[in-house]
């Protein structure tokens, strides 16, 4: 079957170059006419979770996994992790940094808006253990079944 | 691929002067240019008229397809559309001034943009404005005053459709006026729409599809092309004392006001549109970069953004004779010593507004198929292919193979339309093997 993977690496506290994995990612789902809110869709997430790991985690990498029936995006840092993930599922809730809010982020939607737009999320983490997240989309579903 | 053509709607290329430079390549926001055999240049049918190939060679060897025609208004009636921007190419010429000449030349009548662009940026407000109830459209609205930025989106960012501010453009307000009021007064006359123009976009605006070729032609024309026979005719009426009194008869077809080009500076849409989140952005890199970060869900808060592939916005169109620095400084001169006037009554444009004078008819979803992909789709098992091949060539985006970078011909070899040979580091590569082996 075939399936292509695209490998990304985004360097801690980099928030200058933080989104490129994300134009990347849409760029190649352009060039195969994926469907526009798709494509939209995991632009979002996938530029959540570069800012997530930018911000809070440390070097981040972010796995673009695509077959014929789903397109899989995890994204990992060797950061603190996470404490508590139902709070940090929370709209608002935040940890970010001053530096972070300065520049504009940290409003505390970037696991809640991951989530909102995949099909599905799952989130390994634990204190001082770094951050796996997997966002899962489907290509077989309709947009309908969302 | 069969045709090979070297030309687009927009610019057309000129083979006896192309040096082979490849700068043209790397400057295509689209990717659309391919250069063969060293100096034939095949344009895949991307082009978005944003004339950046023009800028860049240094050879002179592409053009806008706009030109200068003969005999205007000779045996046909002749109809100018001008854009503010020719105002901004005449310093301490009031814009009445700059039409007046453009009248000597032949037009029997000269349209003012600036006229539509007022009545544009009302209509504007007014839909941002109730938008932050209604919420018909996505956060940011983005100004569909460009129409190289619209092509862009539809080619590029296919998912911004729906930000596009769905109300009429300048352009296509001022068409339909002359529409309604101007051609019918020329029952069975040829009739001939020059569109003066900063940039090779062409009079057609994609949100407006021809429908109504049958009553006249248009033809574009740049300000490049038209300034050198205008500049002696502006200088006469600057220096006669002799001015006609009454040489128009519609409203829109002269400028009283001086700060008419404001409005083709970057930032002169929204500085007359009353919303506070909104913001300016020009330069072909830059929209690109604003519209990747509202693809990825970034800038909501903002409510309507001007964009301009342009630096400086219209005023550094490529078809422009005065720099966009300098004729920036005349319209601030302008500004300054006549001040800003708003020339239409707000109420009746309101009013307009309520019976949907201003209301755009295509949906997004009419503009998508408007506007068609026009590059052939990419299989995941393409894609792949693509993606193997990329890790093998060189990486350097040199352009040697004609192609603007390593991705793009490499899905060009996978789609039949390039020979992996083209590439001189797979075809070093070969040689060395060649002998390794040997």
């Amino acid at each position: 079957m075939a399936s292509i993977r695209k490998t990304f690496y985004v360097k801690a506290r980099d928030f200058v170059h933080a989104g490129e994995a994300s134009i990347s990612i849409q760029s190649l789902l352009k060039s195969m006419n994926q469907d526009p809110k798709l494509i939209r869709r995991i632009g979002v997430c996938s530029y959540e979770g570069e800012m997530n790991g930018v911000m809070h985690g440390g070097d981040t990498h972010v796995v673009f996994d695509m077959d014929t029936e789903q397109i899989v995006l995890e994204i990992s840092d060797d950061g603190p992790g996470i404490e508590d993930i139902e709070l940090a599922m929370q709209p608002g809730y935040s940890t970010a940094s001053e530096e972070a809010r300065e520049l504009g982020f940290g409003a505390g939607m970037g696991l809640p808006n991951m989530k909102k737009n995949a099909d599905q999320i799952s989130i390994a983490s634990g204190k001082g253990k770094g951050t796996l997240v997997r966002v899962t989309f489907s290509l077989t579903a309709g947009e309908a079944e969302r | 691929m069969t045709s090979e053509p070297s030309s687009t709607h927009f610019v057309r290329f000129h083979e006896e002067r192309c040096t082979g430079c490849a700068a043209c390549l790397r400057v295509c926001p689209t990717k659309t240019i391919r250069i063969r055999q060293q100096k034939s240049i095949r344009f895949v049918d991307q082009c978005i008229g944003c004339g950046a190939c023009i800028r860049v060679c240094p050879a002179g060897a592409v053009s806008a397809t706009a030109r200068l025609p003969e005999g205007i208004g000779r045996d046909h009636i002749a109809i100018a559309l001008v854009s503010p921007v020719l105002y901004a190419q005449f310093p301490h010429v009031m814009p009445g001034g700059v039409l007046m000449g453009l009248r000597q030349l032949g037009f029997h009548h000269t349209i003012d943009m600036s006229f539509f662009f007022e009545m544009f940026q009302v209509a504007a407000e007014e839909f941002i404005r109730r938008n932050r109830t209604s919420r018909v459209a996505p956060w940011p609205l983005i100004s569909p005053a460009c129409p190289v930025v619209v092509r862009l989106i539809a080619f590029q960012f296919p998912s911004l459709l729906p930000h596009i501010l769905p109300v009429l453009r300048p352009v296509a307000l001022m068409a339909r006026e002359i529409e309604e009021r101007i051609i019918p007064e020329y029952d069975d006359q040829d009739i001939v729409l020059y569109y003066i123009n900063p940039c090779p976009t062409k009079s057609q605006s994609p949100l407006t599809p021809d429908s109504r070729s049958a009553k006249y032609r248009e033809v574009a024309i740049g300000i490049n092309d038209i300034y050198p026979v205008l500049k002696p005719q502006v200088e006469r009426i600057l220096t006669s004392d002799k001015m006609p009194f009454a040489w128009t008869r519609f409203e829109f077809e002269t400028c009283s006001t001086a700060d008419a080009a404001f409005g083709a500076m970057s930032g002169g849409e929204i500085a007359r549109i009353d919303i506070e989140n909104s913001l300016a952005v020009h330069g072909l890199k830059e929209t690109a970069d604003y519209l990747n970060r509202i693809e990825m869900g970034l800038l909501k808060d903002m409510e309507y953004i001007e964009f301009r592939t342009c630096r400086e916005g219209c005023l550094g169109g490529v078809l422009t004779v005065v720099d966009k620095y300098i004729a920036k400084r005349h319209v601030q001169k302008m500004v300054n010593v006549f001040g800003m006037g708003r020339r239409l009554p707000r109420d009746t444009l309101l009013r307009q507004y309520e019976k949907g004078r201003f209301k755009i008819d295509k949906s997004p979803e009419v503009l998508r198929t408007l506007f068609k992909p026009r590059k052939p789709s990419i299989s995941l098992a393409e894609a792949e292919r693509i993606e193997h091949l990329v890790a093998n060539l060189g990486g350097r985006n040199c352009g040697a193979c004609g192609a603007p970078d390593c991705q793009t011909f490499a899905e060009d070899v996978v789609l039949g339309q390039a020979e992996l040979t083209d590439c001189i580091w797979m075809a070093v590569r070969g040689l060395t093997r060649g002998s390794d082996d040997s």
